[in-house]
């Protein structure tokens, strides 16, 4: 990318023609990569843009992967004595569904938000350290892949995603599952943590003149939250996997009970990052509908200030609740009244969200979208799932449904209906501004529609059967434990499982309308929903350096005051529309900057992302692994210390003859 | 439908058929999202349907002890307030859409909030939490008080069954346990007795659930946890393992057998008899001697002699894992085995057990497995070969890692007339 020049200054056609040497011969083997087109310019890219467009993609490669094993799962279960899977492959399948759907899913589906509308959002041109960005995606997709080839190395992991000690200690898991689980998110965790700091530094230093933090789009707010969380909640979760790993692999006897350890050390270690962890999924997505729902409601947030305060809130007070979890773990009353308490208070800022969402929405003018049909979603799937919740937070009451499937339809309603549907409703509100085009609107409603109801028809009898009596984790259930009439087991187990399917079928439409349906959508207006923040003031998709000029901002809501004027007097309102985002784009097209500077490509991300998941194989099957990982990823840093700061102005492509514009046109 | 559908239904008297309308009428309505007007229809064949049914055995809000009635007494308003609360906020939602939907008005007012009004609606459910935080944390004290037991039995999970032991001590029956009993998948307690279960693991976490007796406590390896026990009613209470456990965590249950005291008083003294060989020349006699070649290695059978007159003593920990099975001195005195997940009962008796009154449970229940009774396929399948009916890790040479320590009863490539043998012998178990 390099260097953007616009608009020329002078031509710097006939001079660099003249001046073109090969690339080799100035930078060796430590010259950056310059491709612009082709596999390259996307796996050496360092543009935030790119990079969460891949994470979305391969976070929707597991999101199919984990649906697989969901639908695995509720086969089995859909009559008495399932008989689809053995016992061993259903623990590995709950197991691996939850890790996909949590690590592999939920997170970079979020971390392709936050990488993507950040910069946009606070008016900068990439992230703080766009190396390391690409490192955060290539560690992800590195820890992915290695975590699944667990399949076909002898099995997935069969401990719960929890892996509560001893259970996953080798002589109850002798297969090599855990060992992939344990090292897999290790490496996806680097990520998260990479990210994190990355995206931290970049809200808090490059937002745009003019936008102090109360002026910051409300989607970065909860992103820039989420980002805090990860990096306090990372490296416990860390310290877990390090002595799981140390405790298999070497012998070490962290969790052995007879060595003096106690197991319950594992369970406040894993919770104490597991449940922030909740709120990492949610955050970003009550971010998503945070956007949503002003737009289409013609309003601004109601309450702004409360609904940023109440994230930072959730942020604080979840790391107070962590062993409401653990309420049957024999913690002792007065630990049990306390977290129980502390429970409690967390539902009040999660209240306040709802009430400012709704607020939001009354006296608006609600133009029901796909998006925001999936914001709305969000709040009505997310206060059944809260008000669950609440009913389990009260401790004796939690030690009845705790384990049941009452709490497998608590997080569901929580997870898929507080955080996928707000996530899906941002794909299809910020589809036009990555891709240029709409998703088709009445494939998006059937796709809405569908997963609601399948959503509901799955999640919701499994409170009928956990209040019924049935444990998780059961690879069968029993018809002696059934009972009879309304509330059978077997029933509604059978709904569960047919609404899997109703809800697969919705996540499939999805699937049929982006990649199929898409290509003869139409090319969409620069502004297809009248939006209000930033990241709507530049092209569709945005050009590589995001904005022809830096943009100043005055308000919260920046784009919507400068598309639309208060002529009322005194106490009446009435909006006019004084500029269309066209006419803004050309007014910021007049006055764009010149030299902007882009940082360039480096293979060195991927090199030292590729080097894990080589140690990773080596811890499990052979140590000389270690060492040429080692090696590798110390090579890579190096590479990485010593490349020039950027690629040679003579790598790039001349001009073509007569474009005023050089550099800036081998990056389209 | 939401876990509030079940609430209602849980009080199984008809009395409170009033209330199970109205809580339907909560969660129907905040799911379809306050369509008020199709209702009421659904909400009276849901209840006339709820009425007549008969719940599963694990139902959590059919308490027929004091602490778990305590947890629905707690829970039940935790219920009913959650779904006025989301009736109240899904209504609110619901209208907002419906009314303020694009029809054309003017661009609404920018107001970016009401502080006042933003303040009431946090302090708001604030009061709400605090009035339940309260009565909660009284209730965690109150499930947690040991100081009225009066009946101690030692529980100890272990991949994938439960044993109780009941030590020597003055509680449980007048005279007190005299001697140490040992059984397994079914704890026998007397009735209206404060039982103290001190329960721990020998491998891995389980935890130990009777929803209709108690919430669940984990029982983890290395530490000694604490659980009160005490049924009204005499009856069979079922429960399974709500921790996750490994391989056959599905196959880990266990019950509570409630006796009249009286009852309890016949079942502690028979535990306690003394072992009596089977009648020289019968097949149970030709069972005790294939009992011992086969299982007495790791199966106990209390007062089993070895030829040269000393007791046999089970020492299963050279090949198992966490180094006991369980005690087969009684075993037909127990309705089920290997987990209690198999019944030892035909069907028909499995049935008349469960279902017996309470006034007529205790005799019932030990009568135990009655020749007529006896459910022979699901045992001689399992002697067969357990690990087909059961997964466990149970192939020593498949568990390098554990230096060939396997747990669960492995394939013992038994005859099918060493397994008459057996079934005769086990059935004299009583």
């Amino acid at each position: 990318m390099a260097i953007i020049e616009r608009p020329a200054t002078e031509s710097p056609a006939s001079a660099e023609t003249d001046d073109m040497v090969t690339a080799t011969s100035s930078y060796g083997y430590l010259r950056r990569p310059v491709e612009t087109t082709g596999w390259r310019s996307w796996a050496f890219t360092v543009d935030h843009k790119k990079i969460g467009i891949m994470y979305g993609v391969v976070a929707m490669f597991f999101f199919v992967v984990g649906g697989i094993e969901a639908g695995l799962i509720r086969l089995q279960l859909a009559g008495p004595e399932g008989t689809i899977l053995s016992a061993d492959k259903y623990n590995q399948m709950f197991t691996m569904h939850a890790t996909t759907m949590v690590f592999l899913f939920v997170m970079p589906m979020a971390a392709a938000f936050a990488n993507y509308f950040i910069p946009l959002q606070i008016g900068a041109r990439d992230v703080a350290f766009p190396r390391l960005n690409a490192l955060s995606l290539w560690l992800f997709v590195a820890g992915g892949l290695f975590l699944n080839s667990s399949w076909i190395l002898g099995g997935g992991a069969d401990g719960g995603w929890f892996m509560y000690a001893p259970n996953s200690d080798t002589p109850f898991s002798p297969s090599n599952g855990v060992d992939f689980w344990a090292l897999g998110l290790q490496i996806t965790g680097i990520a998260s943590l990479v990210g994190a700091i990355n995206l931290i530094v970049t809200v808090l230093n490059m937002r745009a003149p003019g936008m102090s933090l109360m002026k910051m789009p409300i989607f970065t707010w909860m992103a820039m939250i989420t980002q805090f969380l990860l990096l306090f909640a990372m490296p416990v979760i860390t310290v877990a996997l390090f002595l799981l790993m140390f405790q298999r692999s070497f012998g070490a006897t962290f969790f052995s009970v007879e060595e003096g350890a106690d197991p319950l050390l594992w369970q406040h270690l894993f919770w104490i990052f597991g449940h922030p962890e909740v709120y990492i999924i949610v955050l970003p997505a009550f971010g998503i509908v945070s956007e949503v729902l002003p737009v289409f409601s013609k309003k601004p947030l109601f309450g702004y200030p409360f609904v940023v305060f109440s994230g930072a809130a959730i942020g604080f007070v979840g790391w107070g609740v962590w062993a409401h979890h653990m309420f049957a773990s024999g913690l002792g009353p007065v630990s049990v009244a306390v977290f129980s308490v502390a429970t409690m208070a967390i539902a009040v800022p999660t209240g306040v969200k709802i009430i400012n969402w709704t607020l939001t929405m009354w006296g608006g003018k609600l133009q029901f979208t796909t998006a925001m049909l999936f914001a709305v979603g969000l709040i009505v799937q997310f206060t059944i799932g809260g008000l669950s919740g609440v009913t389990h937070a009260v401790a004796p009451s939690d030690t009845q449904q705790t384990d049941t499937y009452y709490i497998v339809a608590h997080f569901h309603y929580v997870i898929f209906g507080g955080g996928v549907l707000g996530l899906f409703s941002g794909i299809y509100y910020w589809w036009p501004k990555v891709f240029g085009k709409k998703l088709n609107e009445s494939w998006g409603k059937w796709n809405f529609w569908l997963m609601i109801i399948g959503m509901n028809l799955t999640f919701g009898p499994m409170h009928i059967i956990g209040l019924q009596g049935q444990p998780r984790r059961m690879y069968v259930w029993t018809e002696a434990r059934a009972g009879e009439g309304f509330f059978n087991l077997g029933m509604w187990n059978l709904v569960a499982t047919i609404g899997t399917f109703v809800l697969g079928i919705g996540i499939l439409l999805f699937f049929v309308n982006a990649l199929v349906i898409h290509r003869s959508q139409p090319v969409a207006p620069l502004d297809p929903w009248d939006a209000r923040s930033l990241e709507w003031l530049t092209t569709s998709p945005p050009k590589a350096h995001n904005f022809d000029r830096t943009p100043t901002v005055h308000a919260l809501d920046e784009v919507f005051y400068r598309k639309y004027e208060d002529v009322g007097k005194g106490d009446e309102h009435d909006y006019v529309q004084r500029a269309s985002l066209e006419d803004l784009m050309l007014e910021e097209e007049r006055h764009a900057d010149a030299h902007i500077h882009l940082p360039a490509p480096s293979y060195w991300p991927m090199v030292l992302a590729v080097s894990l998941p080589i140690m990773a194989y080596g811890v499990i099957y052979t140590s000389w692994l270690i060492a040429l990982g080692g090696a590798i990823a110390i090579a890579a840093m190096f590479g990485w210390a010593l490349e020039p700061a950027d690629a040679e102005d003579s790598d790039f492509d001349p001009p073509a003859p007569g474009e005023q514009t050089s550099k800036e046109l081998a990056n389209v | 439908m939401s876990a509030r559908t079940d609430v209602a239904n849980h009080e199984g008297t008809r009395e409170r058929a009033a209330r199970a309308t109205t809580s339907l009428k909560t969660v129907t309505t905040r799911t379809q999202g306050a369509r008020l007007a199709k209702v009421g229809g659904v909400v009276v064949l849901t209840g006339l349907i709820a009425g007549c049914a008969k719940n599963a055995p694990q139902d959590t809000f059919q308490p027929r002890g004091t602490n778990a009635e305590r947890i629905n007494d707690l829970a039940l308003p935790v219920f009913y307030i959650a779904g006025v609360v989301g009736v109240i906020v899904l209504g609110v939602i619901a209208w907002t859409v419906m009314r303020y939907r694009d029809r054309g008005q003017p661009i609404p007012v920018q107001t970016h909030g009401k502080p006042a009004l933003e303040i009431a609606l946090t302090i708001l459910p604030a009061l709400i939490l605090i009035g339940v935080a309260i009565p909660t944390v009284g209730t965690v004290m109150a499930l947690n008080d040991t100081d009225d037991t009066e009946c101690v039995v030692n529980v100890t999970g272990q991949q994938w069954w439960w044993e109780f032991d009941y030590p020597v001590q003055d509680g449980c029956m007048p005279g007190g346990i005299t001697e140490p009993i040992v059984t397994s998948g079914q704890m026998a307690i007397p009735v209206d007795t404060n039982v103290l279960i001190r329960g721990t693991s020998r491998d891995v976490i389980h935890s130990f659930w009777i929803p209709r007796l108690n919430g669940k406590r984990d029982m983890v390896p290395g530490r000694v946890h604490n659980l009160r026990m005490q049924a009204n009613e005499p009856g069979l209470y079922a429960g399974q393992c709500a921790e996750f456990c490994g391989l056959s965590h599905a196959n880990m249950r266990m019950e509570v057998a409630a006796l009249t005291q009286d009852g309890f008083n016949r079942w502690a003294a028979n535990q306690l008899e003394a072992y009596e060989s089977p009648v020289e020349g019968t097949v149970a006699a030709d069972g005790e001697s294939a009992f011992v070649t086969n299982c007495s290695s790791c199966h106990q059978v209390n007062g089993l002699e070895a030829a040269d007159g000393n007791p046999i003593i089970s020492r299963p920990d050279v090949g198992v894992y966490p180094g006991a099975a369980p005690n087969l001195t009684n075993l037909m005195t127990r309705t089920d085995f290997a987990g209690a997940s198999w019944s030892l009962l035909r069907e028909e008796c499995r049935k008349e057990v469960w279902e017996a009154e309470p006034d007529q449970f205790t005799d019932r229940y030990l009568e135990g497995v009655t020749d007529d009774c006896f459910n022979e396929v699901d045992l001689r399948e399992w002697l067969r070969n357990a690990p087909a009916k059961k997964p466990m890790y149970a192939d020593p040479t498949k568990l390098a890692e554990t230096g060939g320590l396997y747990r669960g009863m492995p394939y013992l490539a038994l005859s099918e007339d060493q397994i008459d043998l057996l079934l005769a012998y086990l059935l004299e178990r009583k």
